[in-house]
């Protein structure tokens, strides 16, 4: 890979060490797709934000990295969800030890200029430049809903790629970055007898968790609808990067490749390996995060009803105020429901604490990580289903 | 002597007994960072420890966080000493490049050549099986 002087005096160590460790890291990453050369990035997306995921190694990494004389980030950076809410912790009852460990790594973001935001949908909290902008996102969900529905160039970022994209404002130009790479590597025709209509976020998630695991590539579908919705577009890339690395799809794929078909009979494997219980002693919703749209569905949909259990909604603190603003948050919140702002449901400490032996979600991606860190058992349904059997 | 070419990403040398899994690993909630092996039952690996060994699977998937949980892993004095993908991703490439874990890929070869090989040596520009 060229680097210009610049950049290898960077490397060297001349702009001190986090500029340093991010050029190394990319000199690493832009061999994986013999990039020629480093390209500017409008945007950045940073994940490794929650302390149950980056441990206090992660931590000490990012002081080490904030510490560092004159590092900063060079572009617009948003970051993910952490592991609480950061104005309500402690009502939340969130162990002391770890609300200090969480803030620390949150103080570390800020002090390299992150957006002031916590959150795993930031094409639907900030205003999303041009098809055809260069950025570099890591949370897979916001990745390949980004290349996938908004046309966005980014690679499949990891939390330290991304983080070095951040602290020299370039990322790769590799891969998903070149516009010939942007093709179906396999088919997957969607083949179903029990569904003829195949629609609905909970559907899409499990298509989704199927294709990510079969192909490491681009994704092209087959047979399903051409538009989706904000909701189904947004299950269905979080599905992809759960279990998967493929970093995009196309719908209507023409591409003459290798096709696998999605049956009834992948579909019921896939939600048997997913759902475990019948139903969840909790309800949980927003992985990823609750969009402005969902909250408004979500309050229509339970009008005068009311959660018979505990019931958890996950969204950043933007979406909250813009939901309260319309009025959402007040008739979710008279629901009984708790709102849990900035924080990601997979990896807070929260669920845990709730001390339930299972959970009630409609999100594919939720259900593969809620059980993995908190050992519930999860019940898998589509929302509408979840109101119904869990409300009065 | 049997010799694969490999490219390498993260530069350094090693020599070691393999860890082969024909399965990709997903590194965050799928490996024990603590312990130092796959922690997912239904995987071909699970509970092999990385510790000195030369670690050979096909490529990571899953979170992008999953980068961390190989630092932390180095850290905790459990990574391998070296990693062998089929290709190499984004998690594992800055992950190994901030952990100084030499991190290699086939080019031409397939890593299922490796799985009946004990002991391997591979540097910038080579693998060497040892025995077999």
């Amino acid at each position: 890979m060229y680097l210009t002087n610049a950049e290898e005096k960077a490397l060297s160590g001349e702009r001190g060490e986090a500029e340093q460790i991010a050029y190394r890291v990319l000199v690493a990453t832009g061999k994986l797709g013999d990039a020629q050369k480093l390209i500017p990035i409008e945007w950045v997306h940073v994940s490794g934000v929650s302390f149950l995921t980056i441990g206090q190694y992660g931590l000490d990494f990012l002081e080490k990295i904030s510490n560092s004389k004159g590092a900063k980030f060079k572009v617009f950076t948003t970051v993910n969800p952490c592991g609480m809410d950061i104005e309500n912790w402690k009502a939340l009852e969130i162990p002391t030890d770890y609300a200090e460990k969480q803030l620390q790594i949150i103080e570390c973001y800020k002090k390299l200029g992150m957006a002031n935001s916590f959150t795993c949908v930031p094409f639907e909290t900030y205003k999303v430049p041009p098809a055809g902008t260069c950025v570099a996102w890591a949370e897979s969900s916001a990745a390949v809903f980004g290349n996938s529905i908004l046309g966005l160039r980014t690679n499949r970022e990891s939390a330290i790629s991304a983080l070095a994209c951040a602290l020299t404002g370039k990322t790769v130009y590799s891969d998903l970055q070149i516009p010939l790479n942007r093709k179906p590597s396999k088919n997957i025709r969607v083949n179903l007898k029990k569904k003829m209509d195949f629609s609905g976020s909970l559907n899409f998630g499990v298509l989704g968790f199927f294709a990510g695991k079969e192909v490491p590539g681009v994704i092209g579908f087959q047979r399903v609808k051409q538009k989706l919705s904000l909701a189904e577009a947004k299950a269905l890339s979080a599905a992809i990067g759960t279990l998967g690395s493929s970093g995009m799809f196309i719908l209507d794929s023409k591409e003459k490749v290798e096709t696998i078909d999605f049956t009834d009979r992948e579909f019921e494997e896939t939600m048997s390996d997913l759902s475990q219980s019948e139903n969840g002693e909790a309800v949980v919703f927003g992985c990823p995060q609750m969009t402005l749209e969902e909250l408004r569905d979500l309050s229509n949909a339970i009008q005068g009803k009311h959660f018979r259990k505990k019931c958890i909604v996950f969204c950043s603190s933007m979406m909250f105020e813009r939901a309260s603003h319309e009025g959402y948050v007040q008739s979710i919140e008279s629901s009984g429901a708790t709102f849990v702002r900035d924080a990601c449901a997979d990896f807070t400490p929260l669920i845990s604490s709730l001390k339930v032996g299972s959970v009630v979600t409609d999100s594919v991606k939720g259900a593969h990580y809620m059980r993995k860190v908190h050992g519930v058992d999860i019940s898998l349904k589509d929302t509408s289903t979840i109101i119904r059997e869990n409300m009065e | 002597m049997n010799e694969i070419r490999v490219r390498s990403i993260v530069e350094g040398k090693a020599a070691g007994e393999i860890l082969f899994s024909s399965q990709p690993i997903a590194f965050l909630q799928g490996v024990d960072v603590e312990g130092g092996f796959v922690s997912d039952k239904k995987h071909e690996i699970y509970l092999k420890p990385f510790e000195d060994k030369i670690l050979v699977f096909p490529n990571a998937v899953g979170s992008s966080v999953g980068a961390y949980v190989i630092y932390r892993l180095k850290k905790n004095g459990k990574a391998p000493r070296a990693i062998i993908n089929q290709k190499a991703d984004m998690i594992i490439a800055s992950g190994c490049a901030i952990s100084e874990i030499p991190l290699f890929d086939l080019v031409d070869g397939k890593i299922s050549e490796l799985r009946e090989i004990s002991k391997v040596r591979v540097d910038e520009k080579k693998l060497v099986l040892v025995e077999y």
